[in-house]
């Protein structure tokens, strides 16, 4: 896969668990919505159908109402070990309406060791041209989730 | 636990730690004291000094102390750089994976714990 340094991301992660339950954790839609989003928010799965071009739709909600909607599609699985996923298109390869920030994403499995590295590269458009209204706009929706996440960690542990 | 393909300069040093990451996108949501930071993380105030000073010198945040409150706020100039929307980018990934990560392991704990 190419990349683009000034674009693209690659997130890396040893992960102490075996690939089949890793999968589990990210293919089950009941799990998903554990970790896709930390509490106080929380994830809704609208769509999960695991084929290309089948749905793949989170909407997440804050506790003060706010939402983030996230309607995408699968691109290619493969059991075990790759899925892609894209905001840019939506079920059965529509274009998506107005992709607030469309990405591609790449998440991939491998065994290592007794446990499972875990990459998620992720493809972006262009860098941000918008201006700081729409970055914080960007930090309301995703940003407020990750505030979360140290307690939500502490507590799993 | 974390693994990053990323050179660490000072920024992705900052935003190398979960602490920090979570630090940052509260002050997303607007200046914060020192105290309301540290209440959600659970840890004593100095370690949050520490993590603070960590951001302050990655150029993320800066600080100003008002009668006996330190508030912190995200340095906007940071903010308006294209490097600044990848390092929003990262942290939001890497805290993806943080959470994937954490339930992964918690949930492998239990099914080791419960027997085959």
């Amino acid at each position: 896969m190419a990349h683009d340094e000034e674009l693209d991301l690659v997130i890396s992660r040893l992960l102490r668990a075996p690939r089949s339950l890793v999968w589990k954790a990210w293919t089950d839609p009941a799990h998903l919505k554990q970790w896709w989003c930390p509490k106080p928010w929380t994830t809704e799965v609208l769509g999960f159908d695991l084929v290309p071009g089948g749905s793949f739709h989170t909407l997440m909600r804050g506790p003060g109402g706010e939402t983030s909607d996230n309607p995408g599609t699968f691109l290619e699985i493969v059991p075990r070990s790759r899925i892609v996923w894209t905001t840019a298109l939506v079920a059965n390869w529509r274009p998506a309406a107005e992709p607030w920030m469309p990405i591609t994403a790449f998440i991939t499995l491998e065994d290592e060791g007794a446990g499972t590295r875990y990459r998620a590269t992720v493809l972006h458009k262009d860098k941000a041209t918008r201006g700081s209204h729409e970055q914080m706009g960007f930090f309301d929706g995703w940003g407020t989730c990750i505030d979360q996440l140290e307690a939500y960690a502490g507590a799993l542990r | 636990m974390a693994n990053y393909s990323f050179p660490l300069d000072p920024v992705f040093l900052a935003l190398s730690d979960p602490t920090r990451r979570a630090i940052v996108s509260r002050l997303a949501r607007g200046r914060a004291s020192v105290k309301e930071l540290a209440a959600p993380i659970a840890m004593a105030l100095p370690s949050v000094l520490k993590h603070l000073r960590v951001l302050e010198r990655g150029g993320l945040i800066r600080s100003q102390k008002i009668g006996r409150t330190r508030l912190c706020e995200l340095e906007p100039a940071a903010l308006r750089t294209a490097e600044a929307w990848m390092v929003q980018q990262r942290a939001m990934w890497e805290a993806h994976a943080d959470r994937l990560e954490a339930y992964v392991e918690a949930l492998h704990a239990q099914e080791q714990a419960d027997g085959p």
